[in-house]
C-alpha cells in the first residue's frame, strides 16, 4: 500500500465508495461543454480568418488558449467541495466589485463607447463577466442562509447586494450585462423563496423601470435605438437596423444545409459586424445552415436541461441556488444573443457563452459549469 | 416555503427556458427555410458588384473590304482612388506622376490630374484614367518604379483608329463616352448568341455617323465580372466572369478610293476658287461643299464627301471643349455638319430635270416643241421680267437643246404654262424631293418644294417672316428653274439623277451594305451575317418619250455647246459618256452656289455623282470639274489638274 501512488489510491477508493465525487461526474454535461467549446473555436476562427488569400490565425490561437485555461479552471473548481467555497463567495464578490470600480478609473480601457476593459498585454479582461458569477455566488450564499424566509429587510439586503455591481456596470455602460444580472437576480429570488406578493411588486416596478429608462435621458440615443430597433425593422435609419438586416440575410443565406465551413460569403467578407462575439450565431448559421443552427441550439438546450436537473437534485439549497443562477446566466445569454442575431430581441452586446470569442466570458463560463459539476458530483455527500 | 411551491417554481423556470428555445427554433426555421430565398438574394446583391469591361467595337470596312475604321491599343495611366486614399503623401505622389508624364512626352498639369480625379462620372470601383495615349517610356518608368507610385497603374485600352485619317469622317462619325441621357435612352443590341450588350456609365458609344446608326451592331458585348466585395466595398474575388466579345464589323457601300478622290478634288477646287472673283465681280469665299456618289441600281452610297471636315481621331480619347468649338468654325463653316445630307440649297438649273419630266409626261410638250428664246421672258400683271444668264439669246429652241445650253427662258415658259397646277411639285415629290431620303445617317434635312397652299400656310403662320401669302405666276416660273421656292440636299439631287439613270426607281440611299463577323472577310460567305437589301421608296414614270429627250438634252451638256463642256475638255466621253446638268443658284450678296448633278456611263449607269459648292460660282467652273475628277477615277482615266479659277459658262 505504501508503494501505491496517491492517485491510484484515490481511484481505488472511488471504485469502492459509491458517494465518491469522481463516480458522479455528469458525462452528458461534459459532452455538451466539449461540443460547444469546439464549435466555438471553429466558429470564431471562421469569423475572423478574413477573406484570404492569407488567413489570420490570431483569434484561433487565443480562443483555443482560453478554452484550455477555462478547462483548467473548471477542473480546479470541481476538486474542492462547493460548500467550502461558500465562505469564499464574499471575497470573490469583493474582488470583482473592486475591479468594477477600478475599470471606471483611467486604468480601464474604453472601446465601442463602454469603459469595460482592462488591457493586459495583448489581451483584454472584462470584469463584468466575472462579476456575474460572483453575484450568483453571494446570492446563493444569502438565499441559503435565509432558508426561504425572506422578509422585506432581507429582500432589501439581497437587492442591495445585486445593485452595487449592476450600478457600476451601468456606469460603463454595458446594458447587456446589466440585463443578464437582472434575469439572474429574478430567477434566484424566485427559486430562493421570495413570497409571491414581492414577486408581483418587483415585476411591476421592473416593467415600469424599463419603460421609464427607455424614455429617460439616462440612455444614449444609440442605446435606445439599439434596444428598440428589433421592433421597427423597416426603419433603416440606424446602424442597428443595418446590423440586424445583415445578420438575418447571412442566416438566411445558410439555408437548410449551410454554405459549408469557411464558405459563408457574408461571414467571410465581414458583412456582419462583431461576428466573432455578439453575432457569432450568424457565422454558425450561415456556414452550417438550419441543421447546424438547430443542432447547436439543441445541444445548448441539453446543457441547460442538465444544469436544471442538477439544480433539482442538488443535496442542499446552496447548490440549487448556484445552479439556478448559472442556468439563468446561460439561458438568458443564449436567448438574447441568438434572438438578437435573428431579429427577435433587442441589440445588446451579450456573448453566446462558450461559443463567442472573449477570454473573460470563456473562463467565467467554464468556472460556472465547474461549480455546477461540483454540485452534481457531491450530491451524495 | 414548502417543497411543492419550490418544485412549481423550478418548473416555471424550465417552462420559460423551453418557451424561449422554441421561439429561437421557430425563428431559425422561418429565416433559413421559409424566407431564405428572398433574403439570400438580398445578401448576394450586398456582396457582389458588377464590373464591366468594354469589348472592342466592330470594325468598319469599305465596299472592297478595306478596313477604314479599326481598333488600336492606347496606353493610358490610371489612378485607383480607393488606394489613393491610403497613400500618405498624396499631393506629392500626384506631383511625381505629372513629372513623369511631362518628362516622357505626355505633358500634363497637376491641376488637370486633380480635375480628372474629382470627376464623378467614374464608378468607385474603377480606376480613373488621368492620361491617355502616353508613350511606352511612361509605362516602363511607372513599372520600374512601381513602389514609388502606389495606386497608379497603366492600362492598354482599345480605342478607334482611322487608317485613312480624316477621310469619310462625316460618314463614319466618332465615338465617345456615353452621356447620362444616352444611358437611359439607348436601346442595347444583342450579340449573335443573344447576350445583351449592356451599357455602363463609362461605355464608349457611337455618337454620330455610322458609329451611331449601327451602334447595335458595332458595339461589343461587354465583359461582365461579378466581383465579390467585402463590407467596405473592397474587391476580394470573382464570382463569375463573362469575357468581352467584340462587336460585328460593318461593311459600307463606300469605296474609299472614290471617297478620297471626291474629298481631294473638292478641297483642291475650293482652294483654287477661294478669294477669286466670279464673272459678276463677287469674290468667291468657297467655304464649303459636298460630293455625293450613288450606285443608281441599288441606292448604295459610294462616296459622300463634305468639306470642311474633321479628324475623328481627335474624338478617340475625348475632345476638349475649345477644340470642339474650333471645329464648328473653319472659314465660317462647321466641320461637324455633313452638308451632303443636311445642306439645303436652291438647286437652280439642276431642278430642270423635274420641270422637264413634268411637262413631257403631262403632254404639255414633246421632244420637238420649240419656242423662240430672245433671252427675256415676261409674265404676269404687273409684268415681271425674267432673263437668261447674261441675257443670252438662244433663238429657236426645243427641250433637248434647252437642257443642253440651259435656256432659262424655255423653262420660264414651261413654269408659266404649269401655273395653277401642282404638276412640278408632284413630279418633284416623285423624284424624292421635299422629303428625307431615309439614308442611314443622322441629321438629314428634308428640303422643300412649295405649293400655293404651302406658301399661304407659311404666311398665315409666320406673317413677319413670310410677308407675301399669294402665289404668283412668277413663283411658278422660279420653281421651274429651281429658285426661291425650292431647296434640295445634295443627296436628294444625286438620288433624283440616279432615278433618271435607272429608268425611274427611287432608292433609299444606303451607306451600310453588310454586317460581317468581327475580323471576318467579306469574301467568305459564312462571315457575312446579314446583307442590307436596297429599299425602293418610290418611282417616277419615265417612258421612252419622256426619258429620251431629257437624256438626249443632258447628254449634250458635257460636250459641244453644253454648259459643262469646258469642265470635261480632255475627258474621254466616248469611253465613259456622262449625262449631267449644271446649276447655278443666286444667293443675295454672295457668290453663286455651284451645282453639277450627273450619272454615267450613259448606256449602263453605275454612278450618279453630284457636287455642290457654296459661294463658288457657275456650275461648270466649280462643281463640274470636281465631278469630272471623280469620273476620271471610276472610268480609269488619268487625273487632270485642279484647273484655273475661271472656266465654263453661266447656265
Amino acid at each position: 500500500m505504501l508503494h501505491q501512488s496517491i492517485s491510484s489510491r484515490a481511484s481505488a477508493r472511488s471504485r469502492r465508495d459509491p458517494t465518491s465525487p469522481l463516480r458522479h461526474v455528469d458525462p452528458i454535461l461534459l459532452g455538451c461543454v466539449a461540443f460547444l467549446a469546439v464549435v466555438g473555436i471553429i466558429a470564431v476562427y471562421s469569423a475572423t480568418r478574413g477573406p484570404g488569400p492569407t488567413f489570420s490565425h490570431s483569434y484561433l490561437f487565443k480562443q483555443t488558449m482560453f478554452v484550455a485555461i477555462g478547462v483548467g479552471v473548471m477542473v480546479l473548481l470541481t476538486l474542492v467541495d462547493y460548500r467550502k467555497l461558500h465562505d469564499w463567495a464574499w471575497a470573490f464578490y469583493g474582488i470583482t466589485t473592486a475591479l468594477l470600480v477600478i475599470v471606471l478609473s483611467p486604468l480601464g480601457d474604453a472601446s465601442n463607447g463602454s469603459q469595460s476593459w482592462f488591457a493586459i498585454g495583448p489581451f483584454q479582461m472584462q470584469p463584468a463577466e466575472f462579476a456575474k458569477l460572483s453575484l450568483v455566488g453571494v446570492l446563493a450564499f444569502l438565499l441559503s442562509e435565509f432558508r426561504g424566509d425572506i422578509d422585506l429587510r432581507r429582500l432589501l439586503a439581497l437587492l442591495a447586494t445585486a445593485a452595487v455591481p449592476m450600478a457600476l456596470i451601468i456606469l460603463q455602460p454595458d446594458m447587456g450585462q446589466v440585463l443578464i444580472m437582472l434575469v439572474i437576480v429574478m430567477a434566484m429570488l424566485l427559486i430562493g423563496g421570495l413570497p409571491t406578493r414581492y414577486i408581483v411588486v418587483l415585476t411591476v416596478i421592473g416593467v415600469m423601470g424599463i419603460l421609464v429608462a427607455l424614455n429617460s435621458p439616462v440612455l444614449h440615443d444609440y442605446q435606445r435605438a439599439r434596444l428598440t430597433a428589433f421592433m421597427n425593422p423597416t426603419d433603416r435609419s440606424t446602424s442597428a437596423v443595418y446590423n440586424l438586416e445583415q445578420s438575418q440575410q447571412a442566416i438566411a443565406n445558410g439555408g437548410v444545409l449551410g454554405r459549408g465551413l469557411f464558405d459563408g460569403p457574408q461571414t467571410r467578407l465581414g458583412f456582419v459586424p462583431e461576428q466573432e462575439t455578439d453575432f457569432i450565431f450568424t457565422a454558425v448559421a450561415e456556414q452550417f445552415g438550419f441543421v447546424g443552427g438547430a443542432v447547436l441550439l439543441a445541444v445548448y438546450g441539453l446543457l441547460l436541461w442538465r444544469i436544471w436537473r442538477i439544480a433539482h437534485i442538488a443535496r442542499d439549497s446552496f447548490g440549487t441556488f448556484l445552479c439556478i443562477g448559472v442556468l439563468a446566466m446561460f439561458a438568458f445569454s443564449a436567448f438574447e444573443n441568438v434572438g438578437m442575431a435573428m431579429g427577435i430581441m433587442p441589440v445588446t452586446g451579450i456573448p453566446l457563452l462558450l461559443i463567442s470569442a472573449g477570454g473573460s466570458s470563456i473562463i467565467t463560463s467554464f468556472a460556472a459549469l465547474g461549480l455546477v459539476l461540483n454540485v452534481h458530483m457531491r450530491r451524495f455527500r | 416555503m414548502d417543497s411543492s411551491s419550490s418544485r412549481m417554481r423550478m418548473s416555471v423556470i424550465g417552462v420559460v427556458v423551453i418557451a424561449c428555445f422554441v421561439a429561437l427554433f421557430a425563428r431559425l426555421w422561418y429565416l433559413q427555410v421559409m424566407e431564405a430565398p428572398a433574403l439570400a438574394v438580398q445578401a448576394s446583391q450586398n456582396r457582389t458588384r458588377v464590373v464591366a469591361s468594354e469589348a472592342p467595337r466592330g470594325r468598319i470596312l469599305d465596299s472592297k473590304g478595306r478596313v477604314i475604321v479599326d481598333n488600336r491599343t492606347s496606353l493610358i495611366v490610371t489612378i485607383d482612388r480607393n488606394q489613393l486614399r491610403k497613400v500618405k503623401d498624396r499631393d506629392e505622389l500626384i506631383r511625381r506622376v505629372a513629372d513623369v508624364l511631362t518628362t516622357n512626352g505626355a505633358p500634363i498639369k497637376v491641376s488637370t490630374i486633380e480635375k480628372r480625379l474629382a470627376d464623378q462620372q467614374y464608378d468607385q470601383l474603377q480606376a480613373v484614367p488621368i492620361a491617355t495615349d502616353v508613350t511606352e517610356e511612361v509605362v516602363h518608368h511607372l513599372a520600374e518604379y512601381a513602389e514609388d507610385f502606389p495606386s497608379v497603374t497603366t492600362e492598354r485600352r482599345t480605342v478607334r483608329y482611322y487608317p485613312y485619317g480624316t477621310t469619310a469622317a462625316n460618314v463614319l462619325g466618332y465615338t465617345g463616352r456615353i452621356t447620362a441621357e444616352g444611358l437611359k435612352t439607348l436601346q442595347p443590341g444583342s450579340d449573335p448568341d443573344g447576350v445583351v450588350k449592356t451599357y455602363q456609365p463609362d461605355s464608349i458609344v457611337g455618337l454620330t455617323g455610322i458609329e451611331a446608326m449601327y451602334e447595335q451592331e458595332l458595339r461589343g458585348t461587354p465583359g461582365i465580372e461579378m466581383v465579390q466585395v467585402d463590407y467596405r466595398n473592397r474587391p476580394v474575388g470573382t464570382e463569375s466572369y463573362q469575357p468581352p466579345r467584340p462587336g460585328n464589323d460593318v461593311q459600307l457601300h463606300i469605296d474609299i478610293e472614290v471617297q478620297i478622290r471626291a474629298e481631294q478634288s473638292m478641297s483642291d477646287r475650293l482652294a483654287v476658287l477661294r478669294g477669286t472673283p466670279q464673272r459678276d465681280g463677287t469674290i468667291r469665299r468657297s467655304p464649303a461643299g459636298s460630293v455625293v456618289a450613288l450606285d443608281p441600281q441599288t441606292g448604295g452610297v459610294i462616296a459622300l464627301a463634305s468639306y470642311p471636315t474633321y479628324d475623328p481621331q481627335e474624338f478617340a480619347n475625348g475632345i476638349t471643349q475649345e477644340r470642339y468649338l474650333a471645329l464648328q468654325n473653319i472659314n465660317g463653316a462647321s466641320a461637324l455638319l455633313d452638308r451632303s445630307i443636311s445642306g439645303q440649297y436652291a438647286p437652280g438649273s439642276t431642278f430642270k430635270l423635274v420641270t422637264a419630266t413634268a411637262a413631257l409626261s403631262n403632254g404639255l410638250i414633246d421632244a420637238n416643241t420649240s419656242i423662240y428664246d430672245d433671252g427675256v421672258f415676261k409674265v404676269g400683271n404687273p409684268e415681271q421680267e425674267f432673263t437668261n444668264a447674261g441675257k443670252q439669246k438662244n433663238g429657236n429652241i426645243n427641250l433637248v437643246r434647252a437642257l443642253t445650253v440651259s435656256s432659262d427662258v424655255y423653262f420660264y415658259w414651261l413654269g408659266a404654262r404649269m401655273d395653277g397646277s401642282t404638276l412640278i411639285q408632284d413630279t418633284a415629290k416623285a423624284y424624292g424631293f421635299a422629303q428625307r431620303t431615309g439614308i442611314d445617317l443622322p441629321n438629314e434635312s428634308a428640303g422643300y418644294v412649295w405649293t400655293k397652299a404651302d406658301k399661304r400656310a407659311l404666311h398665315n403662320k409666320y406673317p413677319q417672316a413670310y410677308p407675301e401669302g399669294d402665289w404668283y405666276t412668277g413663283d411658278n416660273v422660279q420653281l421651274a428653274v429651281g429658285q426661291t421656292v425650292v431647296t434640295a440636299t445634295p443627296i436628294q439631287l444625286a438620288r433624283a439623277y440616279a432615278a433618271l439613270a435607272n429608268g425611274g426607281t427611287v432608292y433609299q440611299p444606303h451607306v451600310a451594305w453588310r454586317i460581317i463577323r468581327y475580323g471576318g472577310s467579306p469574301a467568305v460567305l459564312a462571315d457575312v451575317l446579314r446583307t442590307i437589301d436596297p429599299v425602293v421608296t418610290g418611282t417616277v414614270s419615265l417612258p421612252p418619250d419622256v426619258r429620251g429627250p431629257i437624256v438626249a438634252g443632258l447628254g449634250g451638256v458635257t460636250s459641244g455647246e453644253g454648259t459643262a463642256s469646258s469642265a470635261f475638255v480632255g475627258f474621254d466621253l466616248g469611253a465613259f459618256p456622262v449625262v449631267g446638268k449644271t446649276g447655278t443658284a443666286q444667293v443675295d450678296g454672295k457668290a453663286d452656289t455651284s451645282f453639277f448633278a450627273s450619272y454615267g456611263p450613259a448606256q449602263s449607269p453605275r454612278y450618279s455623282v453630284t457636287a455642290v459648292m457654296e459661294e463658288s460660282g457657275f456650275g461648270a467652273e466649280a462643281a463640274g470639274e470636281v465631278v469630272r475628277h471623280v469620273y476620271e477615277l471610276v472610268a480609269g482615266q488619268a487625273l487632270t489638274g485642279a484647273g484655273s479659277a475661271t472656266s465654263g459658262t453661266r447656265d
